[in-house]
């Protein structure tokens, strides 16, 4: 009887796996609307400097590659929102382009941001690029990289 | 004894199904550093045959400049010798595949042919790959140019 059982169990081993793999398919996904939902709340986090909610927003794995070409991680990201380093007046961004994925968003626009930093105030217009994972039911991103619309003349 | 060959058998699959996992990511990850290096190479010799391959239909291609090109837009430019890139070096610094998409994460020192003087770009570069058609493209780059060494 026990070894039927086992034998059952090893046979069933692969379906397993196969039925594990279509259950996460199948879970609902977010949509378009969420994940501009998503990235609208990530920009309004970061403009509130609310620590709290970048937190649940951005992936743990986040690579944040600003317009100096230099990139965060999550943890070097949220500290500079915390100390004050990067700061906003205003943030807005503008969403063009929104292509879905099995697992994840890409989000594509411009962002006109006014930041703050050692008193004085600073127009930084960019194009961004950001990668929304869905993971743990709500979208996290995971990337976003920017280069300036107009680079400084050198 | 018929329990513990039972408990190893287990484990044996178990195992066997994780390194099949593993090959298959291992092989994607491969074929898409194949893919970077033959469009950073097809950027060099200027071929449309290989960049409408590995170039995505939708792309966009932001240059450090600010320039945004479409797919049609960038291959036509590096043809016509708009664009003329002489020599490209890269560095891939982070690989990342989420299912059917691909983020790379790299450095790049381009040197481009402009009115007759050569000149280096030292950029820091994001791009997404899809899987498509059976084989990666490229959807979308962003570069940023990286600032200056601190004088010493």
């Amino acid at each position: 009887m026990r070894s039927r059982f086992l034998f059952a169990l090893l046979a069933s081993l692969p379906l397993a796996a196969s039925g594990a793999q279509s259950i996460e398919k199948s879970a609902p996904r977010g949509d378009e609307a969420s994940a501009r939902a998503a990235l609208q709340a990530r920009f309004d986090a970061a403009l509130r400097a609310d620590v709290p909610a970048l937190e649940k927003l951005l992936a743990d794995d986040l690579e944040y590659c600003g317009v100096s070409a230099t990139c965060s991680t999550k943890t070097q990201y949220l500290a500079s929102v915390q100390n004050g380093t990067r700061k906003f007046k205003s943030l807005v961004p503008k969403v063009e382009r929104v292509t879905m994925y099995s697992d994840s968003a890409v989000l594509t626009g411009k962002v006109y941001a006014l930041s703050i930093g050692d008193g004085t105030e600073r127009q930084v217009d960019a194009y961004f690029l950001v990668v929304l994972a869905w993971r743990d039911g709500r979208w996290q991103m995971t990337n976003q990289s920017s280069t300036l619309l107009q680079p400084a003349p050198k | 004894m018929r329990r513990f060959a039972a408990f190893a058998a287990l484990f044996a699959v178990a195992t066997m199904m994780s390194a099949t996992s593993f090959a298959k990511d291992d092989a994607r990850i491969e074929s898409l550093r194949a893919a970077e290096a033959a469009r950073f190479k097809a950027n060099v010799d200027a071929d449309p045959k290989v960049l409408g391959q590995v170039l995505d239909d939708d792309l966009e291609y932001v240059h450090s400049n600010g320039e945004l090109n479409s797919k049609k837009e960038f291959i036509d430019s590096l043809v016509a010798g708009k664009r003329d890139y002489v020599a490209t070096t890269f560095e891939i610094q982070g690989v990342r595949i989420l299912g059917d998409v691909a983020i790379i994460r790299g450095t790049a020192k381009v040197t481009v042919a402009d009115g007759g003087q050569s000149r280096d770009l030292d950029l820091g570069y994001t791009d997404i790959w899809v899987w498509k058609d059976k084989r990666w493209q490229m959807t979308a780059w962003r570069s940023a140019r990286m600032p200056p060494p601190a004088a010493k």
